[in-house]
C-alpha cells in the first residue's frame, strides 16, 4: 500500500480538527438557540392563553352560557385549538370530535389542584404545546398550540449549521494544504539541491539563515555537500597526482630508452629482444599515464565552440595514414557543431585506434547533426558485452583473444565520458553486413 | 651542428634528455636552474632552448621572460603540467611551443626542427634583397626582410610571430583553420590549438590598437583567423 503522504495527513488532521470544533459550535448554538425559542414561543403562548382564558371566564360566568359560543368568540389564528372541561364535560369550538385525549394526566392533576401550567406533547406526530389554566368554578381552560412552525425553523437553522460545519471542515483541509505547502517548502529547496549536486553542480549549498527553522538540516546538508566535493576533489587530485608523478621518471624512462634503442644494432639477439620489450612498454606505461589523467579531469564541462565535424574527422583519419574519403558526411550535416574540439578528436581517435587494434580495420566513418560513427570490420560486439564495453579497463573477448600489449583498458572509457561531457552518450551497435558500429552522439546544446 | 641548451633540474632527465638529444644531433648543454640557463644563453647562445616550468628558485615562467627579454631564440616548454592554465602562462611568458613530459626524443626533435627550420628563413632573409611587401591598411609585413610595420614603425616580433604573420599574409583575407597553422609554423602534424590562440594573442598586442576588436587580425569563429587590411 502505498504510504500516505505528511501534506494529506496534516490536511486530513486539519479537517478533522475543524470539523470537530465546528461542529461543538454549531451544536451548542442550535440548542441555545431551540431553548431560547421555545421558551419565547412558551412565553407568548400562555399569555395569550391567560388572555383567552380571561374572556372564557368572563363568558361562562353567567348561568347556562352557551359555551361553545364563547368558545367560538375566541381570536384563535389556525395554530390554535381551545378546549374547556367544565363539570367533567369537554367543549371545543367547533363540531370536530373533543381533543381531550391530548390532555396529559399531569396537567389534568395540576388544573384539578387550581394550579395552571404548561406543558410539550406530540399529538399525531406533531410537536404542540398544552396550556391548562383553572378557571372560576370546577372549568379549566386548556390552549393548544402549535409548534410546527417553530420545528420547522430549527430544522433549517439545523441544516444551515451543519452546512456551515462541512465547510468549516473544508476550509480546515485547505488551510493544512496550504500550510504544509508552505512549511514543506524548506524541504522542497533540500530536494532541488540535492538534484544539482547530484547532476554535478558541487557548489551548491542551502542558506540557513532564510529558513531558520530548518537550519539543522540546511547546515547538516552543506556539510554533506562539502565532504563530498571535498572527497571527490582529493580522489580527483590523487589521480591527478599519481599520474604526475609517474610522469618525470616516464620522461627519463623513455629517453634513457631512446638511447638504448639507437644502439640496438651493436646488442646481441636476447638484450635487443629485451630493449624491443622495453621500450614498447614505456609506450604503453605514457598512453595509460595519459588517459588516467584524461578521466581524472574529465567531469570538467566541456568547451563547446562551432566545429566543423568533418574536417575533425578527416584529420583524426590522416593522422593515422587512413585515406580522407572514409569519411562521409550524411546529407544534412550542418557546417559546424558545438563541441569542444580536444575531446571529440581523442573520442573518434580512440574509436578508430579501437577498431584498428580489435575490429579488422576501420570500414567508414560517419558524420551527422550530433553524432558521428565508426563501422569496423571485425566480429562486432556481443549483446552481453555491450552493456560494460565503455567501463574502465574492461576489455572485449577481442581485446582478450589478442593478448593484447597496446590497449590501456581506458580508450572506450575515454569516449563515454567525453560524450557525456557534452550531455550525449556513446553506443556500440551491429553494422548491417557484420561488425561493429560505434556511435557517438553530442546533442546540439551549447554549454 | 644545431645546440640546444636544456633547463631542467630533475638529474636524471637532464641526463637522458642530453644524451637522446646528442643521439639526434644536436650539441645539448644542460643546466639544473632558471638563473644558471639564463647566464649560459647569455655567455654562449643556444639555437633553441628547452625549459621546465617547476625549476627551484627562479621559475620556469620567468626564466622564459628573461630568455625572450633577451632575444627571440625559440623556446620549447618540457613540462610534466598540462593544465591549460600553465600551457596558456607559459606561451603568453613567451615560449613558442609547449610539450608535456613524457615526449618522445623523436617528437622533441622534429618540433625543434620544425621550429629552427621556420626561424631559418627569417634570419637569412636580411642578406636577400627585400622584393615583396604585403600590406593590409597601416600594417606592412616584409617576409624577405623579416620585418613588421605598423604605420612605418617597425614591430618586434619573435621568429615564430613573424612566420604565423606571414602565413596569414600569404592568404589575405583567407580563413586559415588553427589545425592549417599549427601545421604550417610549427609543423605539428596534430597539436594543441592553445599554441596558436596565444600566439595570435601576442601577436594582436602589437599590431592591433584594440586587441578586444581587432582589425587585421580577426578571429572567424568555429573556422579560425585571417588577416585584412
Amino acid at each position: 500500500m502505498k504510504p500516505i503522504g505528511l501534506r494529506t495527513r496534516v490536511s486530513a488532521a486539519f479537517a478533522l480538527g475543524a470539523l470537530i470544533l465546528s461542529t461543538c459550535i454549531s451544536l451548542m448554538s442550535y440548542e441555545s438557540t431551540r431553548r431560547t425559542l421555545f421558551a419565547e414561543r412558551e412565553r407568548t403562548a400562555v399569555r395569550a392563553a391567560y388572555f383567552d382564558a380571561a374572556v372564557v371566564n368572563a363568558g361562562i360566568a353567567g348561568a347556562d352560557p352557551n359555551v361553545s359560543d364563547v368558545l367560538r368568540s375566541l381570536d384563535t389564528g389556525s395554530d390554535r385549538y381551545v378546549l374547556l372541561n367544565r363539570d367533567g364535560r369537554w367543549y371545543s369550538r367547533s363540531a370536530e370530535p373533543a381533543a381531550d385525549a391530548a390532555v396529559p394526566q399531569a396537567l389534568r392533576d395540576m388544573s384539578a389542584a387550581g394550579e395552571a401550567g404548561a406543558q410539550r406533547i406530540l399529538r399525531d406526530g406533531r410537536p404542540e404545546l398544552i396550556v391548562g389554566i383553572p378557571l372560576a368554578g370546577s372549568a379549566t381552560f386548556y390552549e393548544i398550540i402549535s409548534l410546527a412552525e417553530l420545528e420547522r425553523t430549527l430544522r433549517t437553522l439545523g441544516l444551515v449549521l451543519a452546512a456551515a460545519a462541512i465547510m468549516v471542515a473544508a476550509g480546515g483541509a485547505a488551510v493544512g494544504w496550504y500550510v504544509t505547502r508552505h512549511a514543506l517548502r524548506p524541504l522542497a529547496a533540500v530536494a532541488a539541491a540535492a538534484r544539482e549536486i547530484a547532476a554535478g553542480d558541487l557548489t551548491t549549498r542551502l542558506n540557513p539563515a532564510t529558513e531558520p527553522d530548518v537550519a539543522p538540516l540546511s547546515a547538516a546538508f552543506n556539510d554533506m555537500a562539502d565532504q563530498l566535493a571535498a572527497r571527490l576533489q582529493r580522489d580527483r587530485r590523487f589521480a591527478a597526482d599519481v599520474s604526475h608523478e609517474l610522469r618525470s621518471p616516464l620522461q627519463t624512462l623513455e629517453a634513457a630508452a631512446s638511447v638504448i634503442d639507437k644502439r640496438r644494432a651493436r646488442l646481441d639477439d636476447r638484450t635487443a629482444t629485451a630493449v624491443g620489450l622495453l621500450t614498447a612498454e614505456v609506450g604503453r606505461f605514457q598512453s595509460l599515464v595519459n588517459d588516467l589523467l584524461e578521466l581524472a579531469r574529465n567531469d570538467q564541462p566541456a568547451q563547446c565552440e562551432p566545429t566543423d565535424l568533418t574536417e575533425l574527422a578527416v584529420r583524426v583519419c590522416r593522422q593515422r595514414n587512413l585515406p580522407a574519403d572514409m569519411v562521409e558526411a550524411v546529407d544534412g550535416t550542418p557546417e559546424t557543431w558545438p563541441a569542444d574540439r580536444r575531446r571529440i578528436e581523442q573520442a573518434l581517435g580512440n574509436l578508430i585506434d579501437n577498431a584498428i587494434r580489435y575490429g579488422g580495420g576501420p570500414v567508414a566513418v560517419r558524420v551527422g547533426p550530433g553524432w558521428l560513427e565508426v563501422d569496423d570490420a571485425g566480429p562486432g560486439v556481443a549483446e552481453p558485452d555491450r552493456a560494460n564495453i565503455f567501463d574502465r579497463f574492461v576489455r572485449g573477448p577481442a581485446a582478450n583473444a589478442r593478448g593484447d600489449g597496446d590497449g590501456t583498458g581506458l580508450g572506450l572509457a575515454i569516449v563515454a565520458e567525453h560524450a557525456a561531457a557534452h550531455g550525449g552518450t556513446a553506443t556500440v551497435a551491429d553494422r548491417p553486413g557484420g561488425g561493429a558500429r560505434f556511435r557517438i552522439e553530442i546533442p546540439g546544446a551549447f554549454s | 651542428m644545431n645546440s640546444v641548451l636544456l633547463i631542467e633540474d630533475d638529474d636524471r632527465i637532464r641526463l637522458s634528455l642530453t644524451m637522446a638529444l646528442e643521439d639526434e644531433g644536436y650539441a645539448a648543454h644542460a643546466v639544473a636552474t632558471a638563473e644558471e640557463g639564463v647566464a649560459a644563453q647569455r655567455r654562449n647562445p643556444a639555437d633553441t632552448v628547452l625549459v621546465d616550468l617547476m625549476l627551484p628558485g627562479m621559475d620556469g615562467y620567468e626564466c622564459i621572460r628573461q630568455l625572450r627579454r633577451d632575444d627571440d631564440v625559440p623556446i620549447v616548454v618540457v613540462s610534466a603540467r598540462d593544465d591549460t592554465h600553465d600551457i596558456v602562462a607559459a606561451l603568453e611568458a613567451g615560449a613558442d611551443d609547449y610539450v608535456v613530459k613524457p615526449v618522445q626524443v623523436k617528437e622533441l626533435a622534429a618540433r625543434l626542427r620544425a621550429l629552427r627550420r621556420r626561424a631559418r628563413i627569417a634570419v637569412t632573409a636580411p642578406s636577400v634583397p627585400e622584393t615583396s611587401v604585403l600590406t593590409f591598411g597601416d600594417l606592412q609585413v616584409r617576409p624577405e626582410a623579416g620585418e613588421v610595420r605598423l604605420r612605418g614603425e617597425p614591430v618586434a616580433v619573435t621568429r615564430t610571430e613573424f612566420r604565423l604573420l606571414c602565413e596569414l599574409a600569404d592568404h589575405p583575407g583567407l580563413v586559415l583553420s588553427r589545425q592549417q597553422l599549427l601545421q604550417r609554423v610549427w609543423g605539428h602534424e596534430f597539436g594543441d590549438e592553445r599554441v596558436v590562440d596565444v600566439h595570435v594573442g601576442r601577436l594582436r598586442h602589437k599590431i592591433e590598437a584594440d586587441t578586444g576588436s581587432p582589425r587585421h587580425l580577426v578571429t572567424v569563429r568555429g573556422l579560425g583567423y585571417k588577416l585584412q587590411p
